[in-house]
């Protein structure tokens, strides 16, 4: 049930556009055209022909109220600019497209004419419902997990240290040594490596791929039992408090075990924001070196750490490229590079890269149970571009992605294998090889 | 000198104070402050984001829209030209014959651009789900402004009329999306600063 707008309420939303911290928001908010030149960028309006769901109408409802409160023409002629003011029916319409029919992918962004990055407006949309109290009840459930438990999926710390034991007697058999190990809280390593709570929940050996991957790069790795999810729903929901809390967390953790780097597991939005926007929510520049598993593992086989076989994988393999790893954060040839060193037969989606379609579970749609119809009907694109490429397995860097992508196969009945690029490299280091390397 | 310039100039001063007032605002706000660590660069970024990713080959809204961008293309041009014919006119209606009729040719064309560009807008009920009174007043207005800016330089009497429409379009040009004059710059040079930052932008191709 919906909270009934008041005048506190409104104040709270208008904070958000009224806050400038530089000139982005001005911009953007005063840019867009309504060329609707971007509707064809956009999933959600290529799988519904449906107008709500252009782009351009998603800045349209910030920028709406924003020319209503905040410009002279708007305050004074609000019929001339449609200038809308902060009500309920505005506040319904947003909380159904900023979240309910976007996935934060910014392929928009990269192809409006302008230059508008309308994703960055949802975000400041998001925001304002957030700050209002109208983020998605399934979404911020999500967030207090996270804040509440330190993982957003709740698991218990004794649940979580029985999975790693277990994963790594699987490390232990699958190298065939048993002094390989998955170390926990351990100061002063290397690397401090993250997970994304889906992987002890449901996924658990691809913790020990990644291990596996370490230990043949003898690297000096740890994790930790206190801080180790890799992913800030708050980015979603779009609350700088709460996303800021979280930030802190791995930050304070990093900082606490004296790590040098911090690995961000295979997460799209987690790489984002770890990466890119836990600086800027903490306001403060990180003293040790943040990249993803994704980079580490190039390097690994650029500097000759590990040696990955790819006479094992003879499929047709091809890439899912998440949007907040590639379009927006700038990871592009890395995955390509290891897959071509792993795989026999890698083939391109068409379009790839910072063009790539994204699977219709970004933006916090996997955990929005409400919007799951439309989730899975956007994904129609995805499911067209895997079949186009003939590949039998999909790679995807990315564990949200992995969900959508599992949920696709089945959904549209796509027959293909999924899996993450840490549980490929994996499967093609040779047990002889390592046992040599770690001698 | 005639009423007309005088309302003209009138209207050239109020348009230039609104566009300072816009240009100081985005000055004084500046560029965004960002605590993470670069990976690329922020200045091959923006010059990406004003050439290559300008380019229609690497824009869908473009390539996917090609009727509709070649007019949005010959639509802006026909506007760069009226206004530098307008301050031409200002000082001189002395103008080479076959000038004036290559001039008026492009202005013709930039007009029914417009024109289209407006019947699109009506017709299209996608267009028209997006669009609010101030996107059909400000193509008018320009519309008109390329028509006067042609007419003008064959019938010397519509001069009273094409400067009216001109002063018309200048005081209109700082309140609604015709703004976009500044802030289309500013949103590319964020773009390209953002993409520039994270190492996006230039791609691998333009490198």
């Amino acid at each position: 049930m919906m909270v009934k707008i008041n005048e506190d309420i409104i104040k709270a939303g208008l904070e958000v556009l009224n806050s400038h911290k530089d000139s982005k928001l001005i911009t953007h908010l005063n840019s867009c055209v309504h060329c609707g030149l971007c509707a064809k960028t956009c999933l959600y309006y290529l799988t519904s022909n449906d107008k709500r769901f252009i782009p351009a109408r998603k800045v349209e409802l910030v920028s709406a109220i924003y020319r209503r409160y905040f410009t002279f023409i708007g305050k004074t002629m609000p019929g001339l600019t449609n200038a809308r003011k902060l009500d309920d029916d505005i506040i319904a319409e947003m909380i159904d497209l900023l979240y309910g029919a976007c996935v934060m992918c910014g392929r928009c962004v990269k192809h409006c004419s302008i230059g508008v990055d309308i994703e960055y407006v949802v975000r400041k949309g998001r925001e304002m419902l957030a700050k209002m109290g109208y983020v998605p009840e399934s979404l911020q459930s999500t967030v207090k997990a996270a804040l509440e438990t330190g993982n957003n999926m709740a698991i218990s710390y004794e649940d979580f240290t029985d999975t790693i034991e277990w994963m790594e007697e699987e490390l232990q058999d699958d190298c065939d040594d048993p002094d390989a190990r998955i170390p926990l809280n351990e100061h002063g390593k290397n690397v401090l490596y993250t997970l994304n709570p889906r992987e002890p929940k449901f996924f658990p050996l691809s913790i020990s791929a990644m291990a596996k991957i370490f230990y043949a790069a003898k690297e000096s790795w740890t994790l930790s039992t206190y801080m180790y999810d890799v992913t800030n729903y708050a980015y979603f929901s779009s609350h700088p408090a709460e996303a800021k809390t979280i930030a802190q967390r791995i930050y304070d953790e990093t900082d606490k075990l004296k790590a040098k780097r911090l690995v961000l597991a295979e997460c799209g939005h987690g790489v984002r924001a770890n990466r890119w926007e836990a600086p800027n929510y903490i306001e403060k520049e990180f003293p040790f070196d943040v990249i993803t598993s994704v980079e580490i593992i190039a390097e690994y086989i650029k500097e000759g750490r590990i040696k990955p076989n790819k006479e094992i994988i003879t499929e047709k393999t091809t890439l899912h490229d998440p949007c907040n790893l590639v379009r927006n954060a700038g990871v592009i040839d890395d995955q390509r590079y290891i897959l071509k060193n792993c795989v026999k037969d890698f083939v391109e989606m068409v379009p790839y890269g910072t063009d790539n379609f994204c699977c219709g579970g970004g933006g916090g749609q996997l955990t929005m149970s409400e919007y799951n119809d439309r989730r899975l009907s956007i994904a129609e694109i995805k499911a067209e571009q895997i079949r186009k490429t003939g590949a039998s397995i999909v790679v995807s860097p990315c564990h949200n992605c992995i969900d959508q992508l599992s949920q696709i196969n089945v959904t549209y009945k796509l027959n293909v294998k999924i899996k993450t690029l840490a549980e490929i490299v994996a499967d093609t280091l040779l047990v002889e090889n390592m046992l040599n390397n770690n001698k | 000198m005639e009423w007309y310039f005088w309302v003209a100039i009138t209207s050239l001063g109020i348009c230039f104070a609104g566009y300072i007032y816009h240009f100081l605002k985005l000055i004084n706000l500046g560029s965004p402050k960002d605590y993470s660590k670069k990976s690329g660069s922020t200045k091959s970024g923006i010059i990406y984001s004003f050439t290559h990713a300008m380019n229609p080959v690497n824009k869908e809204s473009a390539f996917l829209n090609l009727p509709t961008y070649i007019s949005g293309v010959i639509y802006h041009l026909g506007t760069f030209l009226a206004i530098i014919l307008f301050f031409v006119l200002f000082f001189t209606t002395n103008i080479n014959e076959l000038i004036s009729l290559l001039l008026a040719a492009f202005l013709l064309l930039s007009t029914l651009c417009g024109a289209g560009m407006l019947i699109k807008r009506i017709t299209d009920k996608k267009l028209r789900h997006l669009s609010n009174p101030d996107d059909y007043i400000s193509n008018i207005l320009v519309t008109l402004f390329h028509l006067g800016s042609g007419t003008v330089l064959f019938i010397p009497d519509v001069y009273p009329v094409y400067m009216v429409i001109a002063s018309l379009l200048l005081l209109y040009i700082p309140l609604g999306k015709l703004k976009h004059v500044i802030y289309f710059f500013a949103a590319r040079y964020h773009i390209g600063y953002f993409y520039g930052w994270r190492s996006v932008w230039p791609t691998a191709k333009s490198k």
